[in-house]
Parts: C-alpha cells; structure tokens; sequence
C-alpha cells in the first residue's frame, strides 16, 4: 500500500535523506528483525560528496523492495533526487546481487558542504545530539536508528573527509544540532604564478640594481 | 650603465607580470560561474505554506533549484542569491556563501514565501521568477541573471502530479501530489468551524468523539455530518477537470470547490465532500482519512488503529442509485473500504490514503481563509433546513419536481447520463472506421482526421454506469499495454492515456443508449493536443 501518511517519514540527517527513498518499502512491511545499512560519505576537496549505500534484506524485504524501486531505477533516480532537494545529485550506478538480495548504490550529492562567513566549511547533520565516534582523524561514524522505522532500521554511517582538511570539529549549531566545522585550503585556488613570478623578478631586479648601485 | 640595465629590465619583467596576472585573472573571471536551474511548472496557491516551508513534505515543493559552479581561477567572495516574483515577492536574498573556491559548488532550494492573500486568487496565471547572482567586487557584466516562468493557478486548482511526463511510469506517478489535497481541508477556516458547531449544537445534540475516543462516538458524528448534507439537499456535482501542459509537465488539473463553498454552495463532487467531511472531523478532533481509489473519493476517520469510511456521494450521485441514508451511507463506506485494504495489501498502488493531520504535522497544512459574515449567513440558512425537520425521500424512483425550504421533500437531481443517443458533427474529408478493432469489441467507430493526429472514439459498453464503463474499456486497455488516467465529472470525462506510442489527451462525454454507457471522446497526441484544442473543443461541443 502507497500511503500519504508514510510519506511523512524522513531521515534525520540531511545529506542521507535519500535514504528514505531506499526505504519507503520498509514502511510497507512488517519488519520486526533490525535491518543494517551501510553509507559512505567521501567529501572531497570542493565540498562535494561520493556516496556508497548498501544493503542485504530479507527474501520479502528484497522482492517488495524489487517490486516499488529495485526494478525501476529510474525512479529511484528521481526519488533520491526529489527527497534531497538540497543537492544536485547525479552519477548514478545501481548493482543489486539478487543471490546475496543486497545492493550497492554509488551517487554524486553536489554541494553537500557549505563555506560560512567566516570561511569555515560546514557540514550539517541536522541531528541533536549525534552520536559521533572519531575513527581517525578524518574518519567519523555516526550509527543511527531512525524513529520513522521503529527501531526496526540501523544505519552507520562512515563520513571521511579530504585530506586537505583541517581541525575538524563536531559542533553545535545555534538549533543545538550537531555539524562538522573544518577549514580547507582549495587546492585550485590561491596560487597565481604569474604574480608570484612577477614578484620574485621584481625582487630579484630591484636586488641586483642596488647591489650594482652600492658597489659603485 | 648596462650593470644597470639588466636588473632593470628584469625588475620591470616582473611589474609587467604582476600587472598581467590581475589581467589574466579579470580575463577568466567573467563568464564562468556555471548556472543551472530546476523549476517547478504549476503553483497552487491552496499549498502557498507548503512551498514556503523547505520541511514540508521533505522539502520537495520548491519553487527552483540552482546549481551554481565556480568555473573561475579565483575564489569569490560572499557570493549572493537572490530572487523575485513581480507583483508577489520583492527581491529576496536566498543565501549568502561567504567563500566560493574554484570548482566549488553551492546549491540553493527556493522556498518561496507568498502572501497569505494568496488564497483569495481566482484566476490562473502565467508568472516569472527572476534570479540574481552576485559576489564582492562583481561588476554589472560578472553578475548572473536568469528567470524562468511558471503556472500559477487559482486557489481552487489541485494539479495531480508535478513530476515530468517523460518521466511518469507508474499510477502513483500520475498522482504525485495526493498529500497536498490536505491543503484543501480547512478545520481552522471560521465557516468551517460556524458549520461544525451547529453541527454538533442542533444536529448532534452534543459531540464527544474527540473526548470519549469511542469508534462509536466517531461514526456517529460521521453520520451527522452526512445527515447534514442530506438534511441541507445537498446535491452532487462536477466540476472543471482538465488536462494541462507545461514545458515539462502535463497534469489533470481539477477545480476544487472549498469546504466552505461546498456548504454554502450546497453542492460537491466526491474529492470535494471528502475535503468538508475531512475539515469537520478535524475541527471536532477526530483524525480524518481521505480514501483515493481509480476515479473516486470518499472519507472517513481512524481511531484506536481501526478505519471508518462514509459514502459522502450517497446523498445523491451519478451511478449510486439515489439518495442513501446515513446507514447505508455508512456500510457502502465500509464495503468499500474492506476493498480497498484487499486492494492495497495486493500492492494496487491505485488505492492511497491520506491520513490529514499525519500530513499536516509534516507541512502540508492548510489555508488560510478570513471570515465572511455573509457565509456565515448562509450557513444559517443551510442550518435552518436540518431544523425545518425536510424528511427525506430515499425512494430513487421518485422524482419530486420542486425544492426549496418550504417543500417537505429533496430533488433527486436529474440523472447526469442522459437517455438520448450521442452524436456529434464529423468534419469534412475524416475517415470514419466501424469496429476498426474486432478484439475490442466495445470500440464502436473511429472516426479520424486527415493528419491522423485528432481522433474521435465511440465506444458502446454494456454496463450500468459511466465508471464501470470506464473500468471496462482500461481492462481492454491493459491488454494493449496502454493505461489511463482521468476524471469523471457528471456526464463529462477528461483523460490521458499512455501506451508506447506515447500519451493520447482527450475528453469526452458519456451518457444511456442501448441498454449500457455511450463514451465519445476526441483527443489528440499531448505534443499535439495544444495546436489541436480549438478542433477538439469544437468536436466536444457538438457532442449531443
């Protein structure tokens, strides 16, 4: 049954709201074992994202799950872009192991982190209170088990961070929900050759002249 | 001297390269921030607080969406979104990014704010959406200017689907939009809540639904509130349903009559006496349920886990046998909600619900609307009929000629499908075909215009009603791999219909002839169905 009143579900952090589309057959069913749901977040150095969804269900969780999304990727493809309506997504790739009943989804999300301003970059996770584990220094793990399931979904979440950022923090926003502050110098940006090469001639030349000058 | 040209020259070098390098920078900073836009086609007004809301209904009701990527060699600086409406909202900022790095991207949801009075718009119109993109130090040629123009319909019009017709695969495609019919349940509208409290003062005699959290309790409001539309005369009746097209989207965009014009109006078609029961309910503190099944509508209530519903059109409609009392009402509501969970435990995605306070609470609330003391006056008047003690006559074979406060009995209005045989003018140099289809045996004729694009279709279906007919002709449908969407308002039928070839708009109208449904419909392909309209309007008025 496609119900209105499960469409109210949405998932707490969101960057993952996309998950609920994965889900929305969940709804559907009455699932009483706690499903796992693995998601890699990599961000990169312009604040965009590489996620990585998978998961293994139940034979009646995989054939409803078939039924309303599995079979229809495209309609995956537009329901994960319509229940994020914060980002731009593309790049699409759905593999689904109907032996293991699990699939692998790997998405673009554009424009997952934001820079403030004061130059600092946010990423938001729209949760009080996440519960964050620091795997290493740019490695986070965030498990949650969204209310709009029952109990019945566990999701961990993996976010690792670029290499060039910097004194990541978890902070709290002024709604008190928790977000990830790190500063990132672009790789791309800054560095004008052409000035800098301008610069060391200019110095070099004016050294030289009164090198020259003061030998006279 | 030429000790001292060298370095001279190399130290000149260097200012020209520094001087360039701002050059070079001002060269490649113009013209490559990289903008795209996703809007939305049609606005309703009746869901202005949805839209306005990125938490609605998980924020997918906006107005645009641009993706803005930093082309540019440099950073930019508090780079700022901004957008209008004319004539509806004066520029307003979206966000400021304080840093923009090279390849960069931000992406900005429009959630836009509209007026309450928004909700007082009678007319559709075509609007414009401008967007302005700026950054420190952006002169007037840097800056990005984009605008894009949309539907804004009337307060009364619920379009079926926002989603793009390339991309509708499935029912619930075609009717994406069912959480937003809760913006057209209005329990806070003061009409409303005037009707519902002489409801329950001089109908009722006292209502504690709410209170008692009984089922029974709750039914029998349910059927007070039929009681009094009964009671009032209400009638059934259609109104304008039609199919509309965008750049993008193609919809049935159907007139919604508000509960307050429902009661005051005295008249509803089923989605409409659906959107009153629902308002009803819910002022009186009952959870109220709208049902959506293939071409009808009808409401009820959930209490303790278990569902209710009502025939609301019992009161009187097309292909329901006159009028009902509340009883039977009641168990018509009841059986045909035991098909619908039969229906949707199979995975008929044809059989939804909306659940209204489960959806207002995630934003798809309803609109406002001020009090008006001439409803409120008619509402008086709609009142003193249930206390002038009008009995109703349940027999449907009777057809009392007169109404009216004085008359001890309702009108069983006319039957919408009338009894005569349709006919219609045939352009000249159109083919005509008789049974073109033998497989399909109900398709009586075709008849074709020379470009072979606007067609007229007969079909002869052996059955009691304009819904059964319709039933029919989709299961011969289906065998061909086309399906159908449409609406049934009286006597008059708009749809699509969708097969490989693509979709097919068209309109219609049924009525009685030889002991079953007549169904003439002209339509044409939707890429062609705009040039087409006026040959096709023409048709459809000849239809006798």
């Amino acid at each position: 049954m496609r119900s209105t009143e499960f469409l109210i579900a949405s998932d707490n952090m969101k960057t993952l709201k996309f998950l609920f589309t994965v889900f929305i057959v969940m709804a559907f069913m009455n699932v009483h074992s706690q499903s796992q749901q693995k998601i890699d977040m990599k961000l990169d150095d312009v604040g965009n994202s590489k996620l990585t969804i998978s998961m293994t269900m139940n034979g009646q969780q995989w054939q409803m799950w078939l039924q309303s999304l599995g079979n229809n990727p495209a309609a995956l493809k537009r329901e994960a872009q319509r229940s994020m309506p914060a980002y731009f997504l593309d790049d699409f790739n759905l593999e689904k192991n109907d032996m293991e009943r699990s699939f692998v989804l790997s998405l673009n999300a554009y424009g997952a982190c934001k820079v403030d301003k004061r130059g600092n970059w946010i990423l938001e996770t729209d949760q009080k209170n996440a519960n964050l584990t620091e795997i290493t220094s740019h490695k986070y793990m965030l498990v949650s088990s969204p209310p709009e399931f029952g109990g019945t979904v566990q999701q961990t979440f993996t976010i690792e961070f670029p290499e060039e950022a910097r004194n990541i923090t978890v902070e709290k926003d002024a709604f008190g929900k928790s977000i990830f502050k790190f500063q990132m110098k672009n790789s791309t940006a800054g560095f004008n050759i052409m000035l800098w090469a301008g610069i060391l001639f200019l110095v070099m030349g004016g050294a030289w002249l009164v090198k020259n000058l003061a030998q006279k | 001297m030429k000790s001292k040209l060298t370095p001279i020259i190399l130290a000149s070098i260097g200012a020209l390269l520094i001087i360039g390098s701002f050059f070079i920078n001002d060269l490649f900073k113009s013209g490559d921030l990289d903008v795209t836009i996703e809007k939305a086609d049609f606005i309703m007004p009746a869901a202005h607080r949805v839209y306005a809301n990125p938490q609605a209904l998980n924020g997918k009701y906006y107005l645009f969406k641009a993706k803005i990527t930093n082309n540019t060699n440099r950073t930019l600086e508090d780079v700022t979104v901004k957008y209008q409406i004319p004539g509806y909202i004066d520029w307003t900022e979206l966000t400021v990014s304080g840093e923009m790095f090279p390849g960069q991207t931000l992406v900005v949801p429009c959630y836009p704010k509209f007026e309450d009075k928004i909700t007082e718009k009678t007319t559709e119109s075509v609007e414009k959406a401008q967007i302005h993109i700026s950054w420190d130090g952006a002169t007037k040629d840097d800056t990005v200017e984009e605008e894009f123009s949309f539907k804004l319909t009337n307060r009364n019009e619920y379009v079926y689907t926002g989603i793009k017709r390339d991309e509708i695969s499935t029912w619930s495609d075609m009717f994406d939009n069912d959480a937003l019919i809760a913006c057209f349940v209005t329990p806070n509208d003061p009409i409303v809540k005037y009707y519902t409290q002489n409801l329950q003062e001089k109908l009722m005699k006292g209502e504690n639904a709410s209170v008692s959290n009984k089922p029974e309790d709750g039914i029998r409001l349910l059927a007070s509130i039929y009681e009094g539309t009964r009671k009032s005369h209400m009638v059934y009746s259609g109104t304008k349903g039609i199919p509309q097209s965008t750049e993008d989207v193609q919809s049935i965009v159907q007139q919604v009559r508000l509960p307050r014009e429902v009661i005051t109006g005295n008249t509803g078609l089923c989605i409409e006496l659906s959107c009153l029961y629902a308002s009803v309910l819910s002022a009186a503190g009952v959870d109220p349920i709208i049902y959506l099944i293939p071409g009808h509508a009808y409401p009820g209530f959930k209490m303790q886990g278990q569902y209710y519903a009502i025939e609301a059109t019992g009161i009187n409609g097309e292909g329901l046998g006159g009028i009902m009392d509340a009883e039977a009402a009641f168990k018509k509501g009841s059986e045909q909600l035991a098909e619908f969970f039969k229906a949707a435990q199979n995975g008929d995605p044809r059989y939804t619900l909306v659940d209204i306070h489960a959806v207002n609470q995630d934003g798809a609330t309803a609109m406002d609307l001020r009090d008006d003391q001439f409803l409120r006056g008619k509402v008086d008047q709609v009142v003193a009929l249930w206390s002038g003690g009008t009995p109703v006559d349940n027999n449907p074979n009777q057809q009392p000629d007169t109404r009216g406060p004085g008359n001890n009995t309702i009108v069983i209005p006319d039957d919408n499908i009338r009894t005569s045989a349709l006919s219609f003018t045939i352009p000249n140099g159109w083919q005509t075909y008789m049974k073109p289809l033998p497989e399909m045996p109900i398709l009586t004729a075709q008849v074709m215009a020379p470009d072979q694009l606007t067609t007229v279709s007969i079909y002869d279906i052996p059955v009691g009603s304009a819904q059964q007919a319709m039933s029919t002709i989709e299961q011969y449908f289906s065998n061909y791999g086309m399906s159908s969407q449409y609406q049934i308002n009286g006597s008059t039928i708009a749809g699509q219909t969708y097969s490989n070839n693509g979709t097919f708009n068209w309109v219609g109208k049924a009525l009685r002839a030889n002991g079953g449904i007549r169904i003439v419909a002209v339509g044409a392909p939707d890429y062609a169905y705009n040039q087409k309209t006026n040959e096709i309007n023409r048709i459809f008025n000849s239809i006798r």
